[in-house]
């Protein structure tokens, strides 16, 4: 079986402060497991689209009941695949952990475009997909694990979000870069 | 801002960093896609690439690439028109 979450969220702030908050948002206070970030590949396409791909180191949790031998090592690489079309107002970024992948993969999608009302505001759509094919008789319990861990971390990915937001704006200048 | 996944590179990080965030709010975001801190990124990336291949992740990510590639936009448009359908 496989797991599926779905997420709609405002930000109140204005579509090009949250794309420039999603490149500045590790570190922060709600983001310790999140060990490196670095880009691999960047570049502006045809269409003016930019597109970037990061490496996101993180340090994993693996539950009590989770037999120890099969996770030597809970460190995992997530790669970031992103798209920013200013035109259009639209930075799409697609997200995969590289390792333990048959233990579990999650694969998260967010859209983030200016709100239809407000242009003021920034629409996030966000979208995860949760699969584990470790068998034993103990997928269901991973990817139910997979599940409530990914909507945990993702209220705590939009509180990482907000807090570099809101230094975005207490600096009123277009551009910040945190310490 | 975060740090490398090499710790020797987290100097040569920094510095494209910057770079690109002020080219990010400054030109990007204003229409103009000219690419600037090329330099900055060639010297970044060598330094991560190489750390990668000594962790032996450089295969990891030509693996992971092959195996399951991100679907294009298209589709996805496609796929959420039928959710909705």
């Amino acid at each position: 079986m496989v797991k599926f979450y779905q997420h709609v969220f405002n930000y109140d702030y204005q579509w090009q402060n949250v794309t420039l908050a999603f490149w500045l948002r590790y570190p922060n206070p709600f983001a310790s497991h999140v060990l490196s970030v670095d880009v691999l590949d960047r570049h502006v396409d045809e269409n003016g689209v930019l597109k970037t791909t990061r490496l996101v180191l993180k340090k994993g949790k693996v539950p009590k009941w989770f037999p120890q031998s099969f996770v030597k090592n809970s460190e995992a690489f997530v790669i970031e695949e992103s798209e920013v079309d200013p035109k259009t107002k639209t930075m799409i970024t697609r997200t995969k952990n590289l390792n333990h992948v048959r233990v579990m993969q999650v694969e998260e999608t967010q859209i983030f475009k200016q709100h239809d009302k407000n242009p003021e505001w920034t629409s996030c759509k966000t979208e995860a997909r949760i699969v584990s094919k470790f068998g034993w008789g103990m997928t269901g319990r991973i990817e139910g694990f997979g599940q409530s861990t990914f909507i945990a971390n993702a209220a705590k990915a939009r509180k990482g979000m907000q807090h570099i937001l809101q230094i975005i704006r207490e600096k009123q200048s277009p551009f910040y870069s945190p310490v | 801002m975060s740090s490398s996944v090499g710790a020797n590179c987290t100097d040569l990080k920094l510095k494209y960093d910057s770079c690109f965030n002020k080219w990010y709010s400054e030109k990007f975001l204003k229409g103009d896609t000219t690419s600037e801190c090329e330099d900055l990124f060639k010297d970044y990336r060598a330094c991560v690439m190489s750390t990668l291949k000594e962790k032996g992740i450089d295969k990891l990510l030509d693996d992971s690439r092959k195996e399951a590639p991100f679907p294009s936009t298209d589709q996805q448009k496609q796929e959420g028109a039928e959710k909705t359908a």
